[in-house]
């Protein structure tokens, strides 16, 4: 069989020269090596491997033959003691790597495990290409029948070298990283490039004995990070000690995120990507957690402070660590809170009336100034921002102006009326493009009105004034306020507001019928006169009946009872009630020779009632004009002053004080003399302003009891029985959004329900409420 | 396009692409090691007739290349040798058998499979005798020793074709 092949080689024949050509390749191998050489040394082993083989065949009988491939199971492969030699070789070079180290140390001793690791690693790469054969036959072989001890030659050259000269260096190999890597940290500048190849080593070596051909960290895990591990803890609790003790909290905290920074990227240099994470853990031990108290004390002087930058840091180094945060959510609570009272108190010692827009102007500031940092340094952390509400909430509805009002409901009320501000045509009107983020600031506060109820109340009011008077500095920044309050409050908050928007466009397409009406239909009738009217349903206007009785003048009846037929032609079953107290309307006067194109006047209705009188007389009594006009006293006091004191009327005699008495006789001023052509009549409004808020404050309360009540009978539809306890605290969820129920009008809203027998009590348990269907 | 020079053993010099003599793994390997030098690379074990064989083969393969075969999809199919590969293997026993020692001392997976593969075929369903008869082997058994292997290998004696 393969006589071709014949040629017995001897093992001693060639190891000789593969010895030298090893020993050439582990030394010198940067010089050179011929093909030829490298040719005749693959083809040596080759030969071994290869005619060995034929040769035990050849030499036994066939028993023995038998014997020999039962053993071996199959084909015999020869190429033990090859293997051996060279293994034996291996370590003998070891030994000698081993004793050059003796003299060496620290730096020198790492370059020069350095210097022969990467030289022997690349030249073990060409001989095992040289054994290539060995590695495909033999080694193959022994290493399916189970051989652990066996591997190929490359495996084997890292085995030997970790058992024989790494194993025996390892403590002072490991003892010069750790010193070299102190110098680094103690600021040297050291030689990462080393550092790193004789790390790569440690990894390399962690041979893995299952899969021999892919590495696990062991070596570098046991040898190398676990002591690097320990000193550097070691390092950073000595460093930190020292530290803190010379230095104030702002600057170690720089120290600190410099030194997490360094060692992060110190992984990144020479170390395994694995270590980082534990890494970093153990200096966020040392480093912070094990001073988190300091740090946690410092946190309220560099609130007080504005300490923005130093805050950030504290944050983010906090974050890293468990619970870091959770003392500081509660001082940054308290302090927002305190820093907000302080500001609404000397805002409301400086003893003026509190002006709506100043009042929101400074809790603004306020908000702002540490939304600012929450959603800066503190990147919107969710405890941070639940802090941040909890202090705005409580220093917006509870503080020195409210206290002062003894109303929690000071503060919608203030911020409707700074919204009324926003949105009435004034002079004082901010620019159309800062108005979007005005409304903004007021959605901001709205956000924490604990009563949106009232300001519900306040906000309709005024509205309701704003576009009956006209007086909207835009439909489209209304329809966007409305807009903002939906989506904060939903639909049905809005509802209302959204109705009255509705009455006002539909009254004025009524009001062009009723024009054209007029013209097809009016037999020649005109009114003589501009005549507007807005048909407002009662129930979505905030508007109260008048408290007088009033006998519309002549001139202007016509008119009305024109439209009065007209639009109970059209709705027949609706009502119309008349409000005189809103309107208004204006009077050219004719009677003065000082001026020929004569004045416009502004006037109530009330106010044309009573001049419209002078149509016709000369001079008259307050009795007089009561009669004809059928006002009631104190309206009637307060038209008739608004008058005289807009020299309109003379009175005789001169009114003082207000004090109007029945014979007091009243006639056109003849000598009136103006700047302006249009003049403004004033009505005297403090009065009433008061008046408002009590009715509204009044109605709130009304209206809360009712929902009080509607929640009550909800839950209890819902829940059947239900105890005290439960009830209350079912209510107050189910109501917060829109004010916050107290417990005693819950309790009496109870009492209520019973009495009306909605609800009663469930016998022989105390506190324990039924539905009664 | 590089090229490299192979010599023979009886000292014939051939210039080949480089990306055909790397088909065999052995010279790829040492090219890798040593780096290109105009040297040629001796191959003391492979004669000049058998190595231009060798080179026919590499080259044919390198211009045709074969659809990437699975590894593991290699289930010792006798069966599957494409025409070209037969056509290759056409030849005498001696030649034969050179090529696959070549093919192994070179480290040329493909051609080390087909060689081995048409010596298998040569055999498959022969009978010990007509074995015996084609390598020209002397039967050394004495007659009870072959008695005693039949005995043993009975089990498979079915299963034989």
């Amino acid at each position: 069989m393969a006589s071709q092949v014949t040629r017995s080689v001897k093992l001693d024949e060639i190891w000789p020269e593969l010895e030298d050509g090893i020993y050439t390749i582990i030394t010198d191998f940067n010089k050179g090596f011929p093909k030829q050489k490298w040719m005749q040394l693959y083809t040596h082993v080759y030969n071994y491997c290869a005619a060995s083989q034929s040769r035990t065949t050849r030499g036994l009988t066939s028993k023995q033959q038998q014997q020999q491939q039962s053993q071996s199971s199959g084909a015999s492969f020869v190429g033990e003691e090859l293997y051996n030699r060279l293994n034996h070789f291996l370590k003998k070079h070891m030994k000698d790597l081993l004793k050059s180290t003796e003299s060496k140390m620290d730096e020198s001793l790492l370059n020069y495990y350095y210097t022969e690791w990467d030289r022997y690693t690349s030249s073990m790469k060409y001989t095992n290409n040289i054994f290539q054969y060995l590695n495909r036959h033999w080694v193959k072989r022994e290493v399916e029948d189970g051989k652990k001890e066996v591997y190929e030659i490359f495996i084997l050259s890292l085995v030997v070298w970790r058992d024989f000269l790494f194993t025996p260096l390892k403590a002072r190999l490991t003892s010069s990283l750790l010193d070299i890597i102190e110098n680094e940290r103690n600021g040297y500048q050291i030689n990462t490039q080393l550092v790193k190849g004789v790390i790569n080593g440690y990894v390399n070596l962690g041979l893995n004995k299952e899969k021999p051909k892919e590495t696990n960290l062991q070596v570098y895990k046991t040898s190398f990070e676990e002591l690097f591990q320990t000193a550097t803890e070691n390092y950073y609790t000595n460093e930190s000690l020292k530290f803190i003790s010379e230095n104030s909290i702002a600057d170690y905290m720089k120290k600190v995120e410099i030194r997490l920074n360094e060692e992060v990227k110190r992984v990144q240099q020479y170390l395994h990507p694995s270590t980082e994470a534990d890494l970093i853990a153990r200096c966020e031990k040392v480093l912070i957690e094990k001073h988190v108290e300091v740090i946690w004390n410092e946190f309220q002087s560099l609130l007080e402070n504005d300490k923005i930058s130093d805050l950030t840091r504290m944050y983010s180094l906090l974050s890293r660590i468990p619970r870091g945060l959770d003392p500081l959510r509660a001082t940054l609570e308290k302090h927002v809170q305190t820093v907000g009272l302080q500001a609404v108190s000397s805002l409301a010692s400086s003893g003026a009336a509190i002006e709506p827009k100043t009042y929101i102007e400074t809790l603004l500031k306020v908000f702002k100034k540490y939304n600012d940092l929450v959603t800066g340094a503190f990147r919107s952390d969710t405890g941070f921002v639940a802090s941040l509400d909890k202090a705005c909430r409580r220093f917006i509805n509870e503080n020195a102006v409210t206290q002062a009002a003894k109303s929690t409901s000071k503060s919608p009320e203030l911020l409707a009326r700074f919204t009324d501000f926003l949105l009435k045509k004034s002079s004082n009107n901010p620019e159309e493009s800062e108005m979007e983020q005005l409304l903004g600031d007021v959605m901001t506060i709205f956000k924490y009105i604990e009563d949106k109820d009232v300001f519900q109340d306040f906000y309709s009011k005024m509205l309701a004034k704003r576009l009956i008077h006209g007086t909207s500095t835009s439909e489209d920044l209304e329809g966007t306020m409305i807009g903002k309050l939906k989506s904060t409050c939903g639909y049905e908050y809005t509802s209302k507001l959204q109705r009255m928007f509705t009455d006002i466009s539909l009254s004025r397409d009524l009001l062009e019928r009723f024009n054209s009406h007029i013209e097809q239909n009016g037999n020649g009738v005109t009114l003589g006169m501009d005549f507007s009217v807005m048909v407002l349903a009662t129930g979505s206007w905030p508007l109260q009946p008048p408290n007088t009785n009033f006998s519309i003048p002549k001139e202007l009846q016509v008119c009305e009872q024109l439209f009065q037929n007209f639009y109970q032609h059209q709705y027949s079953g609706r009502k119309l009630n008349w409000l005189h107290h809103l309107s208004k309307g204006e009077l050219k006067t004719k009677y003065l020779p000082t001026s020929k194109k004569g004045y416009t006047l502004q006037c109530s209705t009330y106010q044309i009632g009573v001049l419209l009188q002078f149509n016709s007389y000369d001079t008259l009594s307050t009795e007089e004009i009561q009669e004809s006009t059928q006002l009631i006293d104190s309206v009637l006091k307060v038209t008739l002053t608004s008058l005289t004191k807009s020299k309109i009327l003379l009175a005789d005699p001169p009114l003082e004080e207000d004090d109007i008495s029945k014979s007091t006789s009243f006639s056109l001023n003849k000598q009136f003399k103006n700047k302006k052509n249009k003049i403004f009549i004033n009505v005297p409004v403090l009065t009433q302003v008061k008046e408002e808020i009590d009715s509204i404050h009044k109605t709130v309360e009304e209206d809360r009891k009712l929902q009080i009540q509607a929640a009550i009978v909800r839950i209890m539809k819902t829940r059947k029985q239900l105890n005290h306890q439960n009830l209350l605290s079912e209510v107050i969820q189910q109501l917060q959004t829109r004010f916050n129920p107290k417990v005693n009008i819950i309790k009496k809203c109870i009492d209520m329900l019973i009495e009306k027998e909605y609800l009663q009590r469930v016998e022989n348990q105390k506190d324990f409420y039924a539905y009664v269907a | 396009m590089t090229t490299v020079k192979l010599e023979s053993s009886d000292e014939k010099t051939y210039e080949v692409e480089k990306e055909i003599a790397c088909m065999s793994v052995t010279i790829k390997n040492m090219l890798e090691d040593i780096g290109e030098t105009d040297a040629a690379i001796p191959l003391p074990n492979v004669t000049s007739s058998i190595l231009e064989k060798v080179l026919e083969y590499c080259k044919h393969h390198h211009e045709h290349p074969s659809p990437q075969q699975d590894e593991k999809k290699d289930e010792k199919r006798l069966d599957d040798i494409p025409p070209y590969d037969r056509d290759f293997c056409k030849v005498d026993q001696p030649t034969l058998f050179e090529l696959i020692l070549a093919a192994n001392y070179l480290d040329i997976k493909p051609l080390l499979d087909v060689t081995c593969k048409t010596v298998a075929n040569m055999i498959r369903g022969k009978t010990p005798e007509e074995i015996r008869k084609i390598f020209n082997i002397k039967n050394d058994f004495t007659p009870e020793e072959e008695e005693q292997i039949r005995k043993e290998n009975e089990w498979c004696e079915d299963k034989g074709n």
